[in-house]
């Protein structure tokens, strides 16, 4: 079996951990990722509490119809395709403590305007 | 430890050697890969300069309606690019929600249809365009919004009896004060069961819908009202309404409460409804109902007071391909002796009106393949449902009344808003004179 010499084992291990040391991520911070699950006339997860400072990362998806994830008081809306058609994905960073109303911004049945839950962001 | 430093030292020439190996040995096609990395480079920073700009990212746009979506808050961006971060817009303090309301605005109409064939057995089959519906929504401020749905059954409307209705099902205001507590007033949906606040076609399995939510819960049920609702805890929904009482002296043998409804026409008042529904949708998948009507009803009858309540629970559960339903409603009629004499006696016939009556279903369902475009559902529901449960004092049952039904069926969706029917649904009851009638049923059904 050929030998690897020891030199070009160890440059080869450098560039791995340089590699490894400078490889881009998209944020500083991990984002924390919550999947939130649109369905008439409900969000599932309804309540959603995070600490100050996360960076969010909703990512929505629909059982049926087209819905809307809007945050009250924000300009943060996103619509979330039908069912089988992908997600939606709202990136954010919890910057205040409070709580924040989201709520259906689609047109999406009878009950629409029941659709409806609320974001805590939290000390 | 001195083996750890010589590694480092290692790793740190190797590194020197490739670099110098590598400018060294630089090729024609070598610089040509150099310059098209540089520029890919400066297009990445580039994007990364229009991302702080642009709406939340939504990984599939295929199929995305915009006319709602609004611009994210990116007006304070706190977390910048600096070291080739990706810019990560800041979710603003809470505010007040009409802070942002700069104008009322008018949603876009959106509507269901239902298009049915019905061949009952030995009957000829009909087609029948079962309802046309549309739904109005406006926004004057954030905090206050309109909705209406109105409806055309059966296609034609005359003032002959046997013909079609238009129906003013919804037509509200709502006052949105906070997640848990907010206000509505106008013409209002009774919040009981599944179906009556969730009758779009895709929503539900089976042509026509359910036998339960027909003759039980007289879906639609609406009428003119006010209350109040909101979302409580982690999960938990609930509606609480005043509403215009049911009509007792509609109330029949065959039919139940599917014609005790006043339907907001100059709904009688002198005493109120008291009607509400508790939700929970803590664990993903299931939503679990509860939900009442107390009423005093006897206002065409003076004589002696009658009274209807409802109690209902009702459960969905979803576990990938698996779905299941069901749903349990009991009906009590206060003074249905006193309420059948004075009919008897107006009319010349006993209409036999129950003192109870009794429904439920169960539903187990499947969606075989993945989430594909197109999607298809198979199902099966057992209902059992009688309108002759208990009765008052001197009067029997009429035994053809109380039924039990097997729906088969199945539904292709083109779209998920687009829904193709197929069902079978087989009738029995326990009378030993009068057959009950099965049905092959056909629907299209679309919601937009």
């Amino acid at each position: 079996m050929r030998r690897i010499p020891p030199a070009r084992a160890g440059a080869l291990v450098g560039a791995v951990l340089l590699v490894m040391l400078t490889s881009p991520s998209g944020f500083s911070q991990e984002p924390r990722v919550i999947r939130v699950t649109a369905e008439r006339f409900a969000f599932t997860p309804s309540h959603i509490t995070v600490r100050r400072g996360t960076i969010v990362e909703l990512r929505l998806r629909s059982e049926d119809t087209n819905h809307g994830f809007h945050i009250a008081g924000s300009e943060f809306n996103a619509i979330i395709p039908k069912r089988g058609r992908g997600d939606a994905t709202l990136i954010f960073r919890a910057d205040n403590v409070g709580h924040y109303t989201f709520e259906c911004s689609k047109m999406c049945g009878a009950g629409h305007i029941i659709m409806r839950g609320t974001l805590t962001v939290e000390e | 430890m001195r083996s750890a430093t010589t590694v480092a030292t290692f790793a740190f020439l190797g590194i020197l050697c490739l670099t110098a190996d590598r400018a060294a040995a630089q090729t024609p096609e070598q610089r040509r890969i150099d310059e098209l990395e540089r520029r890919v480079r400066d297009l990445e920073s580039q994007l990364r300069e229009l991302l702080a700009s642009a709406p939340p990212k939504v990984s599939d746009t295929s199929d995305t309606v915009t006319e709602d979506a609004a611009e994210p808050d990116v007006s304070d961006v706190s977390d910048t690019s600096a070291g080739g971060q990706q810019p990560v817009p800041s979710l603003g303090p809470p505010r007040a929600a009409d802070e942002t309301a700069a104008v009322s605005r008018t949603g876009p109409i959106s509507g269901y249809m239902d298009f049915h064939l019905n061949k009952p057995e030995h009957e000829d089959p009909v087609w029948d365009f079962h309802r046309f519906v549309l739904l109005f929504n406006h926004s004057f401020t954030d905090r206050i919004r309109f909705v209406g749905e109105l409806e055309l059954e059966h296609a034609f409307v005359s003032g002959l009896e046997s013909s079609g209705e238009v129906e003013l099902e919804q037509a509200y205001l709502d006052f949105k004060v906070k997640p848990q507590f907010n206000l509505r007033a106008g013409m209002l949906l009774a919040p009981v069961g599944i179906i009556n606040e969730r009758h779009e076609p895709p929503a539900f399995y089976g042509v026509e819908r359910p036998f339960v939510d027909t003759f039980i819960i007289p879906t639609t049920w609406f009428d003119a009202g006010a209350g109040v609702h909101g979302t409580i805890g982690s999960g938990w929904q609930y509606r609480g309404y005043l509403m215009a009482p049911l009509d007792t002296t509609k109330i029949t043998a065959e039919e139940g409460l599917h014609e005790a409804t006043q339907k907001g026409f100059v709904s009688n008042v002198r005493n109120v409804a008291l009607t509400g529904r508790l939700e929970n949708v803590t664990v993903p998948g299931l939503t679990l109902g509860a939900s009442f009507w107390r009423g005093r009803s006897g206002f065409n009858f003076r004589q002696a007071e009658s009274s209807v309540g409802v109690l209902e629970f009702d459960g969905r559960y979803r576990a990938g391909p698996f779905g299941a339903r069901g749903e349990f409603a009991h009906v009590f009629v206060g003074g249905a002796a006193e309420l059948n004499d004075f009919l008897q006696r107006s009319t010349g016939v006993s209409p036999n009106i129950a003192s109870q009556m009794r429904g439920f279903y169960l539903e187990p369902s499947i969606r075989p393949l993945p989430r594909l475009r197109q999607d298809l559902a198979a199902f099966v529901r057992y209902e059992n449902f009688d309108t002759q449960y208990r009765m008052p004092a001197g009067l029997l049952p009429l035994t053809q009344f109380d039924r039990a039904a097997w729906i088969f069926g199945g539904s292709y969706y083109p779209d998920p808003d687009v829904v193709l029917k197929v069902d079978y649904s087989i009738v029995r009851n326990r009378s030993s004179l009068f057959r009950s009638i099965d049905s092959f049923n056909v629907g299209l059904g679309w919601w937009f």
